[in-house]
């Protein structure tokens, strides 16, 4: 008699029935060493479905944000087309140049130079933008108001913060100017969409 | 606790209002589907690639291309299935780049060589991370994941058969790793 296969074995955990599988189900039956083969082959697939979940050594939103926001950024970019905006795309095409090429600053001093002049550059880029007079709704200037004012209150956050942070301690200053850059970045979206719809 | 049982609790609850808000580009809710799904993303991307740093770049690019491609989610299947879809494609992709390093044939070889240093019973998680690189996808992706062969080939572009021994090559292999052969 000649045992199954691995082939065999495999083929006759999957449901849908292949040629030949009627024999090796019969096989099976009537062979007790392929029958404990057959075992140890569930079993070992039971093991490898109870493995632990490995989990990420670490946190990597960071990365994936910032390479939505470029590619937001590039599209609107597109959409905008230059004209009257030129200076201010072409600044934006900095801040995504710094996201692609710059190696992620490994700590935490590196890291908030590198949001401080993200912000900086976003920051010359609205007033390019604004500058360059292009004419806006209602609801743009709703919804850049709601964005500029929440920027001025984290402003007076990040002004004590920063008055700790001369004093010895600046944790915590990171996740501000973090969430600085988040705002000026949608409000640049809410310039160029826009800017974009009006065709400017 | 069953692999099944941990998998459904990876299921959102309002999904619906999460995807429609990456829809719309809400950074927020991006994060939202990233914390819910960033575990069971890597691990996928961990057991299929060779090293820890090709799995952190997979869990970075299947999230960016949820982030593109969520207009293609119809949502007719959990969400789930559709973001394992995404990372499995990415891990194979990964896998496919880092071919022309290291052949499985070139691996096999070397390993044939050193197989008298092999201890007599070897841990699962050893004897998977051995196994060649297209061996352990496919098992993975079948005995794990649930994916037919049917669905492996068409992800990995090749046929259902290559997939079927591939998987019953992985077996043969951890069977004799596992020093399963000595147990009566
Ligand atoms: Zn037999």
């Amino acid at each position: 008699m000649t045992h199954l296969t691995m082939d065999q074995l495999v083929a006759l955990r999957d449901a849908v029935s292949e040629p030949g599988s009627a024999e090796s189900q019969a096989h099976v039956a009537a062979c007790a060493a392929c029958a404990a083969e057959l075992d140890r082959l569930h079993q070992r697939v039971a093991r490898l479905r109870a493995l632990p979940t490995l989990r990420p050594p670490r946190d990597r939103f960071a990365e994936v944000g910032a390479r939505v926001r470029q590619d937001r950024r590039q599209r609107h970019i597109r959409r905008a087309g230059i004209g009257a905006l030129a200076l201010a795309a072409s600044l934006l095409l900095l801040v995504i140049g710094r996201d692609v090429m710059a190696p992620p600053a490994a700590n935490a001093s590196g890291q908030l130079t590198a949001v401080m002049a993200e912000s900086a550059t976003l920051e010359q880029a609205l007033r390019q933008i604004r500058e360059s007079g292009q004419v806006t709704d209602a609801y743009t200037t709703r919804a850049a108001t709601t964005l500029e004012d929440r920027i001025a209150e984290l402003d007076r956050e990040l002004e004590s913060a920063q008055l700790r942070a001369a004093s010895g301690t600046d944790a915590g200053l990171l996740p501000l100017w973090r969430e600085r850059v988040g705002l000026m970045d949608a409000l640049v979206d809410v310039h160029l969409t826009r800017a974009s719809n009006v065709g400017l | 606790m069953t692999k099944a049982l941990a998998v459904d609790s990876y299921l959102l609850g309002d999904a619906e209002s999460v995807v429609a808000r990456v829809r719309v580009g809400d950074p927020a809710a991006l994060e939202i589907l990233y914390r819910a799904y960033e575990a069971p993303v890597f691990n996928l991307a961990r057991r299929i690639c060779r090293t820890v740093e090709d799995a952190e770049d997979v869990l970075q690019e299947t999230f960016f291309e949820v982030y593109r491609s969520i207009g293609q989610y119809r949502g007719d299947g959990p969400l789930w299935g559709w973001v394992r879809r995404v990372a499995s494609s990415k891990a194979l992709m990964r896998l496919r780049r880092n071919k022309y390093r290291e052949t499985d044939e070139l691996f096999d070889e070397v390993h044939a060589v050193r197989r008298e240093d092999t201890p007599l019973r070897m841990d699962l998680e050893a004897a998977l991370e051995r196994l060649p690189a297209t061996s352990r996808a496919v098992v993975w992706l079948h005995d794990v994941e649930g994916y037919t062969h049917e669905e492996i080939a068409g992800m990995m572009d090749r046929t259902p058969s290559f997939s079927k021994s591939q998987l019953s090559r992985a077996h043969a292999k951890l069977r004799i790793w596992l020093g399963e052969e000595v147990r009566s």
